[in-house]
């Protein structure tokens, strides 16, 4: 029977939790990273996660639903979260087609989901799923602390070489460079509501295995993207550094 | 180990060498109550002064040269937008509101979203 942990023992719990299948380190990430793949791949990224990530505004309703009036802090924290998403500045979705439109994509294209993946629709159906049925504190340390916190240290990686690599403007890459800061703060609010909320063994435990979930279901997304679009061009992806496999695939 | 000293509220908040972290994220994490409204680099509450250690920072990114203007030739950056490397100083005013939400700048539309957490 587990006991309640500290606040400090269950951060580094969950910071352990997905400590091992980080997305940045999936196939994907790092052929991006490394400057190997071309714009035709990125067409099919961004339109993959148009329809993983479009919709977060909706599972953002869903946990603010979910959510008790008591948890005021965790309703307004959700409600910011969103209307970041959809209204404070650019839709984050229409940066995303931007960058699309960059490579050579189209809105029509990103938009239609017969061109995602099934993994992207079960991505897609796993959040709406786990937002709309799960506890507000569990749904929020799978979507912000297990998916929303990995993304700095995924662009921070990917967006200086689209910069300087791939020789994207600023201005068509701001999808990347507005995420590497924003989710920073989002992720921090998550942990700050889980921490808090997650008040006993249970809730605790059951948090922990939806970031290990969460985890990896985005790892298994990414490295999906590998083998369906990159593969065929390139091969299997080898490290340059140690001609190593990179983490199972 | 290198440190952020928010000397507004007195607090030193350490960091693992050969790491670089998000200011703002580490105020919130620690409780260090630097105000801020968007984390997008938008609305300006989270500006802080750099009284020391500004060899230690990113360079100011896009959206933070839009939003500080000259602001960052006198010193500021924005927390959100920043992130360290070493040892840094930072203070500012705890009643700062977003720059379009300052008295006479026509602004104040996103007054009233969350604070310091």
């Amino acid at each position: 029977m587990a006991e309640l942990m500290s606040h400090s023992d269950f951060r580094v719990a969950l910071e352990q939790a997905f400590a091992g299948t980080m997305a940045k380190d999936a196939s994907f990430s790092r052929a991006w990273a490394a400057g190997k793949l071309h714009k035709q791949h990125f067409v099919h990224w961004a339109t993959n996660h148009y329809h993983y990530i479009g919709p977060f505004g909706d599972y953002l309703g869903l946990m603010y639903a979910n959510t008790p009036d008591h948890a005021r802090d965790a309703k307004d924290f959700l409600l910011q979260n969103m209307y970041e998403e959809e209204l404070s500045d650019d839709r984050h979705t229409d940066l995303l087609i931007r960058f699309a439109e960059a490579c050579g994509g189209t809105r029509a294209y990103v938009q239609d989901r017969n061109n995602a993946m099934p993994f992207a629709k079960g991505m897609q159906g796993w959040m709406y799923y786990v937002s709309g049925r799960e506890n507000f504190v569990v749904s929020s340390a799978a979507l912000i602390v297990g998916l929303e916190s990995q993304v700095p240290s995924i662009y921070r990686t990917q967006y200086p070489t689209l910069i300087n690599e791939y020789g994207f403007s600023e201005w068509e890459a701001e999808f990347f460079d507005l995420h590497i800061t924003s989710d920073e703060i989002h992720g921090e609010r998550g942990y700050q509501i889980v921490l808090k909320y997650a008040d006993t063994p249970e809730l605790q435990q059951r948090c922990l295995h939806y970031v290990r979930e969460a985890a990896d279901m985005r790892f298994a997304y990414t490295r999906a993207l590998y083998q369906t679009y990159v593969e065929p061009d390139l091969g299997p992806w080898v490290e340059e550094d140690e001609r190593q496999p990179a983490l199972v695939g | 180990m290198p440190r952020i000293y928010f000397k507004t509220v007195d607090r030193y908040v350490e960091f693992a060498e050969g790491e670089e972290v998000n200011v703002l994220r580490m105020a919130i994490r620690e409780h260090c109550d630097v105000p801020w409204q968007c984390a997008s680099g938008n609305c300006g509450t989270d500006r802080l002064l750099v009284e020391d250690g500004a060899e230690n920072l990113d360079p100011p990114r896009r959206r933070e040269r839009a939003r500080l203007g000259d602001l960052v030739d006198a010193g500021y950056r924005l927390a959100c937008q920043t992130y360290t490397r070493g040892d840094v100083t930072f203070s500012w005013d705890p009643d700062q509101v977003g720059l379009d939400d300052e008295p006479g700048s026509g602004g104040g539309s996103r007054a009233g979203w969350a604070g310091t957490g």
